[in-house]
C-alpha cells in the first residue's frame, strides 16, 4: 500500500523540517508549502490525503486556503488540519466552519496530532457506521 | 471656556429659587441657557434626549430627596459635572455628594453671580479633566492586554521549534541518544512545558482582566472531575511520597459549570498544594453539601504542607502574588494560577477562600452553583397543584464517529440539541442542558411527564428529526433509549415541593449512575 501523503503548510522552514521528520517516522509521505498561493497549487499538484495548515501565512492566509480548497472539486474532501499560534478562542470555531477537520494550538503535543492524523485518515469509517435499529 | 453657550439644567422646585438662580446666570459675564424642570424624573427624562453642559440640582425635589437625588441623576448622565444646590448646610452630606463625585456643593443662600458662574465653569473643568483621564487609563489597559494577548502569542512560534526538535531527538528521530543525553532533553522538555504553562496563563489571565475569559456551562457530576484531577496529578504526588486522598458526600447533586474550567481549578490546587507540602504528607480533595448553603457544592483542597501567614492569605488570590519562601526551592510560575482560578470561580457565581494557620497545612475551598433540576422540574411535571402521575427519563446518545471527533462536532450536537427541544412539548417535558464532560460522545436527557408507552412516539419523533440532520449521518451514530423513573409512593403529609424534590432526586441519580457506567466502559476501552 502507498503510504498517504500529507502536505505541510506553514511559513516557518524550521518548523516544516521537523514535522517533515516526524511525519516521514510515522510512514507518511510529506509535501510542504510556505504559502497561502503555494498551498493551493501544491495540494493540487501532488493531491495530498491530508493537508496540515497554519493560518498566519503570506500571500493569502489560512482562512483564504481552506475557503479555496472548499471550493475546489477536487480537493474539498481533503481533511484538514489546522495547526496555529492563535487563539482558539477566536479562531478554532471560525476554522472548524470554513471546513477544518480539527485545531491544535502550537505547540501541539504529537501524540495527539498523529492521533488526529489517522482517525482523519482512517478507512471509510462514515460507511461503517453502528447504525442503531 | 470659550465663548459658546453653556448649556444649564437646572432641576429645583422652589419657582423663587429657581428664579433667582436663572437671574443670577443671566446676569453673568457669559452666555448660557437654562433649562429647568422641577422634578427629578423630568430632569432624567431630559437627559436622555440632551447633554447639556452643567446639571444644577436641588436635592430635595418632590419625587426625590437627599443623596439618592444625585446618584440617580449620576448615574444617568455619568459624563456631565453635577453642582448641588442646597438650602441646607449639611456638611456631612456635602461630603459624601463630592466623594461620590458630585463636583461642587453650594448654598443656595450664598450665592453670587460671579460665585455660580466661578463654580460652573471650573465643574467643567474638573469633569473634563477626570473624562479624559477615565478614557486614557482605559486605552493602557486595553494597550497592555492587547500587547500581552501579542506577545504569549508570538512567544509560541519560538517554543513551538523547541518544543518539536527536542522531542524529535527525545523520540530517537534523529538517530539514537545516549541516557545522559536523553536526561539532558527531558530536562529541556520539562522547562518547554514549563514555559508554554506560563504563555498559557498570562493569556488567560490578561482574558479574564479584560472580561473575555468565557465558560461553557453543562450539568455536571463533580465525583468524575474529582477523580481525573486526582488521576492526573498521582504520579506527581507519588514522586514525593504524598498520599492523594478523595473524600465525597453520598449523593452530591449535580452542578451547573463548565466541566473543563473546573477540572483546571482542581489541578491548579493540586498542583499547589503538592508543590508547598513536605514528603510523606497527605492532601485530601474533597466535595460536600453545606447545611446553611444549599445552592452550592463545596470542595476543598487540603495540604499538610507549611500553611500560609495572615498577611499572604489576604493577597494569595491576587494577580502575580507570589509567596517569597517560595522562589529559593522552586521556580513557581508567574504567580497568575490562583488568579485564574478565582476569575474562574467568580464566573460560576460562586466564592473561593483559604483557610489556614502557618505550619498547619492550608485548605483551599470554592463552590459552585448547585444544578437546581426541582427548580426547573416543578413548572413541567405538575398541574394544577399536583404531582403528574408518571414520568420517563429519555436518553439520546450522540457518538462520533471518530474519536477524537473531527470538524465541527461541537455544532453538530448543538443542532441536535436544538431538535430535541422542538421535539417536546414545553409545558410538561424538560430537555436538559449537555451533562458530563465533553468528548466524542453527547447524552442528552429529557424528563417526559409521560408513561413508557407514551414516550415511544415521542421518540420515534426525535428519531426521525434526527435522521433528517444532513451533517449527522456521515458524522455520528446516535442510540435513543427511554426508562420509567421510579418513585415510591408519596407518603400523605408530602408537600408538593417535597414530591418534585423526589422526582428530581429520582432524576439526578440515574443520570449520576448513567455518567459513572459511561465512565467505567470507557476505563475498560483504554
Amino acid at each position: 500500500m502507498p503510504k498517504p501523503k500529507i502536505l505541510v503548510v506553514d511559513d516557518d522552514p524550521d518548523l516544516v523540517r521537523a514535522l517533515r521528520l516526524r511525519l516521514r517516522a510515522n510512514n507518511y509521505e510529506v509535501a510542504t508549502a510556505s504559502d497561502g498561493y503555494a498551498a493551493i497549487a501544491t495540494a493540487q499538484k501532488e493531491r495530498p490525503a491530508l493537508i496540515i495548515l497554519d493560518l498566519g501565512l503570506p500571500v493569502g492566509d489560512g482562512f483564504v486556503v481552506l475557503e479555496r480548497l472548499q471550493s475546489s472539486d477536487s480537493l474539498a474532501g481533503v481533511p484538514v488540519i489546522v495547526l496555529s499560534a492563535r487563539d482558539p478562542q477566536s479562531n478554532e470555531e471560525r476554522a472548524l466552519k470554513a471546513g477544518a477537520a480539527a485545531f491544535f494550538q502550537k505547540p501541539a503535543d504529537n501524540e495527539e496530532l498523529l492521533n488526529v492524523i489517522r482517525a482523519s485518515l482512517g478507512p471509510g469509517q462514515a460507511q461503517q457506521a453502528p447504525w442503531p435499529a | 471656556m470659550d465663548q459658546q453657550t453653556t448649556q444649564v439644567l437646572l432641576i429645583e422646585d422652589n419657582p423663587g429659587d429657581a428664579d433667582l438662580v436663572r437671574l443670577r446666570l443671566v446676569e453673568g459675564k457669559f452666555p448660557v441657557n437654562v433649562n429647568c424642570v422641577n422634578r427629578l424624573s423630568d430632569g432624567l427624562a431630559f437627559l436622555r434626549a440632551e447633554t447639556p453642559s452643567v446639571i444644577l440640582l436641588d436635592l430635595n425635589l418632590p419625587d426625590s430627596r437627599g443623596a439618592e437625588t444625585f446618584r440617580r441623576v449620576m448615574e444617568q448622565s455619568p459624563n456631565v459635572p453635577v453642582v448641588v444646590l442646597s438650602g441646607q448646610d449639611d456638611e456631612a452630606l456635602a461630603m459624601k455628594a463630592v466623594h461620590q463625585g458630585v463636583q461642587d456643593y453650594l448654598l443656595k443662600g450664598d450665592i453670587s453671580s460671579k460665585h455660580l458662574e466661578r463654580a460652573i465653569r471650573y465643574a467643567v473643568e474638573r469633569q473634563g479633566l477626570l473624562r479624559a483621564l477615565e478614557i486614557s487609563q482605559k486605552q493602557q489597559l486595553e494597550f497592555k492586554n492587547q500587547f500581552l494577548s501579542h506577545v504569549s502569542h508570538e512567544l509560541r512560534t519560538p517554543l513551538t521549534c523547541i518544543h518539536q526538535y527536542v522531542t524529535l531527538l527525545l523520540d530517537g528521530l534523529a538517530g539514537p541518544i545516549a541516557p545522559d543525553q536523553s536526561d539532558h532533553l527531558k530536562t529541556v522538555l520539562k522547562s518547554v512545558n514549563q514555559l508554554h504553562a506560563m504563555i498559557r496563563d498570562l493569556l488567560e489571565a490578561t482574558r479574564a482582566e479584560s472580561g473575555k475569559m468565557r465558560i461553557e456551562r453543562r450539568c455536571i457530576a463533580l465525583g468524575d472531575l474529582v477523580r481525573q484531577a486526582v488521576a492526573m496529578l498521582k504520579p506527581t504526588a507519588d514522586e514525593k511520597k504524598i498520599g492523594l486522598e478523595i473524600g465525597l458526600d453520598q449523593r452530591l447533586p449535580l452542578v451547573h459549570a463548565d466541566p473543563d474550567r473546573v477540572l483546571e481549578v482542581l489541578i491548579n490546587l493540586l498542583d499547589n498544594a503538592i508543590k508547598f507540602t513536605p514528603a510523606e504528607g497527605a492532601i485530601v480533595v474533597q466535595a460536600c453539601m453545606v447545611e446553611a448553603d444549599h445552592g452550592f457544592v463545596y470542595l476543598s483542597v487540603t495540604d499538610t504542607g507549611r500553611g500560609i501567614g495572615p498577611e499572604a492569605k489576604a493577597l494569595i488570590f491576587d494577580r502575580l502574588y507570589q509567596d517569597a519562601n517560595s522562589v529559593d526551592n522552586n521556580r513557581s510560575g508567574l504567580g497568575l494560577g490562583l488568579f485564574i482560578c478565582r476569575e474562574i470561580i467568580r464566573l460560576h457565581e460562586g466564592r473561593i477562600w483559604v483557610s489556614s494557620e502557618p505550619g498547619q497545612g492550608s485548605t483551599f475551598t470554592f463552590t459552585l452553583p448547585v444544578y437546581s433540576l426541582a427548580k426547573l422540574l416543578a413548572p413541567v411535571i405538575t398541574k394544577e397543584g399536583r404531582l403528574r402521575p408518571d414520568f420517563v427519563l429519555v436518553r439520546v446518545e450522540l457518538t462520533s464517529l471518530t474519536n477524537p471527533p473531527r470538524g465541527n462536532w461541537k455544532e453538530i450536537w448543538r443542532q441536535a440539541l436544538e431538535i430535541l427541544r422542538r421535539c417536546v412539548f414545553l409545558d410538561k417535558d424538560l430537555v436538559l442542558p449537555p451533562t458530563g464532560t465533553s468528548g466524542a460522545a453527547e447524552t442528552f436527557f429529557v424528563v417526559a411527564s409521560t408513561d413508557l408507552q407514551q414516550s415511544g412516539v415521542m421518540t420515534a419523533r426525535i428519531r426521525e428529526q434526527l435522521e433528517r440532520m444532513p451533517d449527522l449521518r456521515p458524522k455520528c451514530g446516535f442510540t435513543i433509549m427511554a426508562a420509567p423513573i421510579e418513585l415510591s409512593p408519596a407518603g400523605a403529609d408530602e408537600s408538593l415541593e417535597q414530591q418534585v424534590q423526589n422526582v428530581a432526586d429520582s432524576v439526578s441519580q440515574m443520570i449520576v449512575s448513567n455518567m459513572e457506567r459511561k465512565q467505567s466502559s470507557h476505563r475498560r476501552e483504554n
